[in-house]
């Protein structure tokens, strides 16, 4: 099992002493880094979980692969931003395999979808130990040192990883708003048979959005690198958090998305602070089930049930 | 009584009697070998009380094992606490289903069903092998406790002390046999028909009278109690505890038991814990990371190959000759 903190260390090692206006923008920018993370990974589960209804368990593993993508590129000499554009390259590749060989043959069979991701995911964790060898795996960031914000001091890497996550945010909901094949998901979504009936490829699509899911969530693997423990086990921490972001921003709307990753990301930035990673991360997870228990259909969604 | 019934119960006594000869052939390694599995058979089915009957599946199902554990070692380990042993299984099991019980009640009342509770539970069982870990002052963090005294209690005059091999060996088979009973003849029963009714479509069930949240959280807490039972009785005999007995690979190897062993049977579950302990004992001594790596396989193969388990084989091929017969 990994060590404790896989979850992005990104709140409990704060780069600046804690001072008043200085705590609060560093606290901030904590919560906003992880929750940047967070609604990238959760990206890739919001459709195959709430639009396909396939629980998909290996969907951490396309982080762990987008991190050791990044990893295995600095080692042979590339740097870290040619790492960064292979990430998502791996997590799709790997996300197009998975689909086409086990999901797209159990879409009738949510159980049995559980279990043979779970299979592929313990498969491709112990694929990557005896690959790449045991221990954490160290990358560096493309660039070291600060940025002076007037409130405070944070460091250069981080407001990048913000804004990359921010950039392909937009970018998928122009993609998927604006575009012919963003139309084609909405449709499919909506109705599949109807879908099928005005003659587009549902299975296409499907593999499509599947993948396209894998390579955002390998892109997220690939930003964390540097800040996290890259670790052939560390995707378990980033599914539980992103199902739980999914789960509770309600499914089937990018703004359920950002509501989902605020709540989790916010919550644990703020928590650990105050207390150990673990219990904090356990607090959060609690949380999220109580609050599954009062809007059972997403904090997003309004009220009705 | 129906033929499969009795076929049940025919397979079940194959095994007690396997079970009460085993002790004349084998010695005291083998006994504690098998005990030990037994304990995780129990564990199984638990797990496949729960699943079998209701197709919801538990992913975190070791979060209960471990607490039951955990509560069991806290309390035999507490030297001011009198009738250790019993007092620490009745808190184990306790333990567990409140946990269950709280767990449930926001899940199944909550409308969280089917994928959505298995990634909850997923969650939950992340969550308690954290907490066993850092919680480090009362769990003793990544090296768990150790020292755990076995069982040892009076019951109406007889003196009961299961430090050795063959004690304990009688003292768990005899508490999986009657336990596995009692769990088949629930479900075979009206409860077992209302929750397979609740499967089938609960919003029928409902309109037909039955409360199907409270059924489904009543089964989860029994089978939570089972899964802390087994985890109090495991630690004993171990003499240690540790996070690992609470972790998601647990969780997930007792899914493989049950699911290999064949859903819903009961009895499988408890055949395959033993079988895939003993093939996981093999392997892991050529190479310990091997396991793992076997073990995604095995979930790829069971999904696509053997979707009801390795009973299942025996049904399959009575159809294929029956159909050969009629062929000819």
């Amino acid at each position: 099992m990994p060590p404790k903190a896989c979850l992005p260390a990104c709140a409990n090692a704060s780069p600046v002493r804690p001072d008043a206006m200085d705590f609060v923008v560093t606290t901030l920018l904590n919560a906003l880094t992880l929750i940047s993370i967070l609604m990238l990974v959760g990206l890739g589960l919001a459709i195959s979980f709430g639009l396909m209804n396939v629980t998909n368990l290996a969907h951490g593993e396309f982080v762990t692969v987008g991190a050791f993508a990044v990893y295995f590129v600095q080692s042979i000499g590339g740097s870290f931003w040619l790492g960064l554009a292979a990430a998502p390259i791996a997590g799709a590749v790997v996300g197009c395999i998975l689909e086409f060989a086990i999901i797209r043959h159990l879409y009738s069979r949510p159980v049995s979808t559980v279990l043979a991701t779970w299979g592929v995911s313990l498969i491709l964790q112990q694929g990557l130990e005896l690959t790449f060898g045991l221990g954490a795996k160290p990358v560096s960031p493309p660039i070291e040192g600060t940025l002076d914000l007037f409130f405070t001091v944070y460091p250069a890497y981080r407001l990048i990883l913000i804004a990359i996550a921010a950039l392909t945010l937009l970018g998928v909901v122009l993609l998927i708003s604006r575009t012919s094949f963003g139309l084609d998901i909405r449709t499919v979504i909506q109705n599949r048979e109807m879908a099928e009936g005005v003659g587009i490829n549902t299975r296409r699509t499907y593999a499509i959005a599947f993948t396209f899911g894998a390579a955002i969530a390998g892109l997220a693997g690939g930003l964390v690198a540097p800040l996290a423990i890259v670790l052939p086990q560390m995707g378990v921490n980033y599914l539980a958090n992103a199902f739980f972001v999914v789960i509770v921003g309600g499914v089937g709307s990018i703004g359920g998305l950002v509501a989902g990753s605020v709540f989790v990301g916010g919550l644990t930035s703020v928590l650990n602070y105050q207390i150990s990673p673990s219990l904090a991360q356990a607090i959060v997870l609690l949380a999220a089930i109580v609050a599954v228990r009062l809007r059972p259909n997403g904090l997003f969604n309004g009220a009705s049930r | 009584m129906i033929a499969r019934d009795r076929n049940w119960l025919l397979i079940f006594a194959v095994c007690v009697a396997l079970a009460v000869v085993y002790p004349f052939i084998a010695d005291g390694y083998q006994l504690t070998v098998i005990r030990d599995a037994l304990i995780f058979g129990l564990f199984a089915a638990s797990l496949d009380f729960f699943w079998g009957r209701t197709g919801i599946l538990c992913f975190g199902h070791a979060a209960f094992f471990g607490i039951g554990g955990y509560i069991m070692a806290l309390v035999t380990l507490n030297d001011a606490i009198p009738f250790a042993s019993l007092l620490g299984i009745i808190g184990a099991v306790t333990g567990a289903a409140l946990v269950a019980a709280i767990i449930g009640y926001f899940l199944f009342f909550g409308g969280i069903r089917g994928s959505y509770f298995t990634i909850v539970t997923l969650a939950m069982g992340v969550i308690c092998q954290q907490a066993a870990v850092s919680w480090s002052s009362v769990t003793g963090g990544d090296s768990g406790l150790i020292g755990i005294p076995p069982i040892e209690f009076d019951v109406g005059g007889l003196h009961v002390d299961l430090s050795q091999d063959l004690p304990s060996y009688i003292f768990v088979s005899a508490i999986v046999a009657v336990a596995v009973l009692a769990l088949w003849s629930i479900s075979r029963g009206r409860w077992g028909t209302v929750l397979t009714a609740i499967q089938d479509n609960e919003v029928r069930a409902a309109a037909l009278g039955h409360h199907a949240p409270l059924r489904l959280l009543v089964t989860f807490v029994v089978s939570a109690a089972i899964a802390g039972l087994a985890g109090a009785l495991y630690v004993c005999m171990a003499g240690l505890v540790a996070p690992d007995l609470s972790g998601l690979l647990l969780s997930t190897e007792v899914i493989v038991w049950v699911a290999v062993g064949g859903r819903g049977t009961l009895l499988g579950p408890v055949l395959g814990a033993i079988f895939i302990q003993r093939a996981q004992q093999t392997i892991s001594s050529f190479n310990p990371s091997l396991w793992p790596l076997l073990l995604g396989c095995v979930f790829v193969v069971i999904v696509f190959v053997l979707p009801d388990g390795i009973l299942s084989i025996y049904a399959r091929l009575k159809v294929l000759f029956k159909g050969r017969r009629r062929a000819q």
